[in-house]
């Protein structure tokens, strides 16, 4: 979400990239290539690869590479002809990739101490409403149509509680259904008074400014979503995806911790328990974006 | 004293967004600019700067902004990215016309909102009409809240609009599944209600004469109606606290003394972190005596552009705090450090004032545009203020003799600094920095560092500076040149002719990084002691002297330290790790609201009824979260 990323500059960055990436490394091997998709602006993520990539060449002792993807399917679909061994994504796009191409969840990210999240439905303090039911006929912003935290889990809980029996019935419940392109411009949206409810991760009211965040609150609360995760493409070294994942978890340890700000700024990474998907993939399937 | 550190956020870019409202000392992140808006905001607020610094304004153009996330300047930005012409501004900004200036970059601006939505109507993906609509959507905010503030209803409008364009632009879905196609029409409709107001309003053919530069809509400009204008910072601004945080070391706290017990320099703590006492921009952008001078020491990474040259420099009688104080010449300081402000006088770095009560008057109504401070906001803030003390540093006596835990070099270059030169006059370097006076001498002395402001200018004598804790406070000299503390000792061996030899040169830097260092600079914080927490305990410790205030019915400076203290309150809120907690603190902060309204409505009972729930509510805080 939230890519600044211009076709016309796509090209340019891909070869820059590639040039970027040399780094010193310690054994002559096949080089492990990382898939990276862009969340914001694609130049400082180049310069956040080069940093990391040169970092996991020291670790593992095989040269690392990194490279920026347009998007998830891009990401997967280097995953599945061998151009990367490893992506960065979310934990819908990973039961998709799963489901296409075997893709093997390695790590997932920590925040808070948890290697989840929620999506919350965000209101105005002095707006009145106090429960889901409140938002029949209201307008509501949500982040993107295919945001777990921002859309997916936060509609769920309107299911859950009888007001819709699917996402096709949205748009007879509420007065409007806007998708405002991220969590802060759903999150702006609502505090602004443009919309009476947002749909957004349960952290999105710190995009707010300080004196507005004191000024919403919200009104109900999804059930866990799994965290951004690492992935592998299937049949990828045994060897070589356990010494990565080793060097991945060091980051957790103070003295790398640093590193971790190159990585789309988790607080850490835990080994990622497969299992622990089979919400998303539920999800996945009753929105029929999973068969 | 509290302090003001980033809120923590969850990986993604947040949003120093400054709101119009009661001022707060918690600033939020700046989300990033693009390069033409960044520059546009900058344009406006280096344009209202009297004289206007047309070398930094050209630069703001051609350079990225500080700390920018692309690398390039908004001109060559534009070259790649757009098809619109930028001679005319490039032209205005050669001449130096200002009004010129102003109007070839408002047409620029919304041009390129325009040249995106074109883009986003005519894009063949839903991805490409989201990036296309996202970037006019950040183009937009350029002018977003001067418009709002000028025209709400249409700001709404545009708001609705720009929430129509982005829902309309389809979705790709992901890895294939729930791609939706774009409406077109929607897209094309909701373009026309922002598309018409722009050529309105920021894209017309004269504009009229405008004595400030603001986005404010050219028919609202026209109307001659009066419009209230947020105060912001500009693009590359940086107001946070510096991190690593400095350690505050206070003499009464050493001696084991609570600072509730001391309702005076409690309340000199209060003011010294209130953007209150302050008018103008210093207090719409919640800017405090702290926010420069971080728990007593200095900000290395304070940054106003047309304010600052450097990070941890402010021109403090320049054109934006307070015209009225305007010296009209750009001549920034390097913020000095308030550690052993009771032995550092005479103060301002010229010595220009004896007394610290004097010199705290200047900055509250001249430098920064506050009232009037009365006689029992000074006495408090000179209280609190010299209880700062030295850091503690075991390598150094108290009468300025090396411990045997100096290293060796250090002890050798000792010896040198205690040597007369016939460079200095015949004097040491100890004859200024005197050991035994905590390392100055309380007099003004020209050694050359200061460039003559015109022939024959006597000018150049600045107040000598203590040494110590000066490892944590580079840059050095007045104006932050020298780098670091071998930088400083080059200068004077080069300029003083002292003949040095590089290990004598590398001696004489190891002394002075031992008389400068300490035993513990910084603030360390871990999972106990939080930045909320102790946010927290310096606004309770603020708060506390309403025990003394309310029974002298002092409404004058209740009133400000409520204003001050509650909107601190929730705005630190988002800091809390413990984010579950946070409605507690709102709640707490109203309470403390609460005091303010009712002793404004003149019900004392009240106001001493929410004291009371302010006490007991933070008391089970207290001992619940932490």
């Amino acid at each position: 979400m939230n890519s600044m990323l211009s076709r016309r500059h796509m090209l340019a960055l891909c070869c820059a990239s590639l040039a970027a990436l040399a780094a010193p490394v310690r054994a002559q091997s096949a080089p492990l290539r990382l898939a990276f998709i862009p969340q914001e602006n694609p130049e400082k993520l180049l310069g956040d690869i080069k940093a990391i990539t040169g970092w996991l060449s020291r670790e593992i002792g095989v040269p690392v590479e990194g490279f920026v993807t347009i998007d998830h399917a891009a990401a997967v679909e280097a995953l599945r002809n061998g151009d990367a061994d490893i992506s960065f994504m979310g934990a819908l796009p990973f039961v998709l990739a799963e489901a296409q191409i075997g893709a093997v969840p390695l790590l997932s990210e920590i925040y808070r101490d948890a290697p989840t999240y929620t999506g919350r439905v965000f209101v105005r303090r002095d707006s009145g409403i106090t429960t889901l039911a409140d938002l029949r006929g209201r307008d509501i912003a949500f982040a993107d149509p295919i945001s777990e935290s921002g859309y997916l889990y936060p509609l769920a809980e309107f299911e859950r509680a009888g007001l819709i029996a699917g996402p096709a019935e949205s748009e007879a419940f509420f007065g409007r259904v806007f998708f405002a392109g991220g969590y802060q411009q759903a999150m702006q949206a609502m505090a602004e008074g443009l919309v009476d409810a947002a749909g957004a991760s349960q952290y999105a009211d710190l995009l707010l400014a300080p004196g507005q965040q004191s000024q919403v609150t919200w009104i109900a609360e999804s059930e866990p979503i799994p965290s951004h995760l690492v992935i592998a493409r299937p049949g990828l070294d045994a060897e070589m995806q356990e010494n990565f994942v080793n060097a991945m978890l060091r980051l957790n340890e103070l003295e790398h911790r640093a590193m971790l700000r190159h990585l789309y700024g988790p607080d850490g990474y835990v080994p990622a328990d497969a299992a622990a998907f089979d919400g998303v993939r539920a999800l996945a399937r009753r929105y029929g974006l999973l068969q | 004293m509290r302090i003001k550190l980033l809120a923590l956020v969850f990986g993604f870019g947040l949003g120093i967004g400054l709101l119009a409202g009661p001022a707060m000392a918690t600033p939020a992140r700046d989300t990033p600019w693009l390069p033409e808006a960044a520059a546009y905001r900058l344009t406006l607020f280096l344009g209202n700067l009297t004289p206007v610094p047309w070398d930094e304004l050209g630069r703001a153009w051609e350079e990225p902004y500080r700390g920018s996330e692309y690398t390039q300047g908004a001109l060559d930005w534009l070259a790649g990215q757009s098809s619109l012409p930028t001679e005319p501004l490039t032209a205005a900004i050669a001449r130096e016309d200002r009004a010129a200036v102003f109007e070839a970059a408002t047409r620029l601006v919304s041009a390129r909102i325009d040249e995106e939505l074109d883009a986003a109507l005519a894009a063949e993906s839903p991805a490409a009409a989201q990036q296309a609509v996202r970037t006019a959507r950040e183009l937009y905010r350029a002018i977003e809240d001067h418009l709002a503030a000028a025209d709400p209803e249409a700001a709404r409008a545009l708001g609705r609009a720009w929430l129509e364009l982005s829902s309309a632009t389809g979705s790709t879905g992901v890895l294939g599944a729930g791609a939706t196609e774009p409406d077109l029409n929607a897209m094309a409709t909701a373009r026309v209600v922002v598309s018409d107001y722009l050529a309105a309003n920021y894209r017309v053919a004269d504009f009229a004469p405008r004595t400030t530069l603001t986005a404010v809509p050219e028919t609202i400009a026209l109307s001659g109606r009066a419009v209230t204008l947020p105060a912001t910072l500009p693009p590359g601004s940086d107001i946070f606290d510096q991190d690593p945080l400095p350690l505050l070391v206070l003499g009464f706290e050493e001696q084991g003394i609570d600072e509730t017990d001391l309702p005076l320099i409690a309340y000199g703590d209060m003011l010294f972190d209130s953007p209150e006492i302050f008018s103008g921009p210093a207090r719409e952008i919640g800017i405090a005596c702290s926010t420069c001078h971080n728990r007593s020491d200095i900000n290395q990474r304070f940054f106003i552009p047309g304010a600052s040259h450097q990070p941890g420099a402010v021109d403090v009688d320049g054109a934006f705090f307070n015209p009225m104080f305007n010296d009209r010449r750009a001549d920034p300081i390097d913020i000095p450090s308030l550690r052993g402000l009771r032995f550092t006088g005479p103060y301002g770095r010229d010595g220009r004032f004896a007394s610290i009560r004097d010199f705290t008057r200047n900055v509250i109504v001249n430098e920064f545009a506050g009232a009037e401070p009365t006689p029992f906001m000074l006495d408090a803030l000179v209280a609190y203020m010299t209880e700062f003390d030295f850091l503690p540093n075991a390598m150094l006596t108290g009468d300025g003799r090396l411990t045997e835990a100096a290293p060796e070099a250090a002890q050798r270059g000792a010896a040198i600094f205690n040597q007369p030169f016939d460079g200095l006059n015949g004097k040491s370097c100890a004859s200024c920095h005197v050991p035994d006076g905590n390392f100055l001498d309380r007099q003004a002395h020209d050694i050359g560092s200061v460039t003559p402001a015109y022939e024959g200018s006597r000018g150049g004598a600045l107040d000598t500076p203590t040494l110590l804790g000066t490892v944590y406070t580079a840059p050095y000299f007045h104006d932050g040149s020298m780098p670091t503390l071998a930088a400083v000792v080059n200068w004077f061996d080069t300029t003083k002719s002292l003949g040095l030899s590089e290990s004598e040169r590398a001696d004489l830097t190891a002394y002075l990084e031992t008389v400068g260092a300490a035993d513990e600079p910084y603030e360390d914080f871990d999972t106990e002691n939080t930045p909320f927490r102790l946010a927290f305990a310096e606004l309770t410790t603020f708060a506390s002297t309403l025990d003394t205030l309310l029974p002298r019915r002092d409404t004058q400076h209740i009133l400000l330290l409520t204003d001050t203290v509650a909107a601190d309150l929730a705005a630190d809120a988002g800091t809390m790790a413990n984010l579950v907690a946070r409605p507690e603190i709102y709640s707490l902060a109203e309470h403390l609201a609460a005091v303010g309204a009712e002793v404004r409505a003149d019900d004392w009972a009240a106001a001493e009824a929410s004291w009371a729930a302010f006490q007991s509510e933070a008391q089970a805080i207290e001992e619940r979260a932490f």
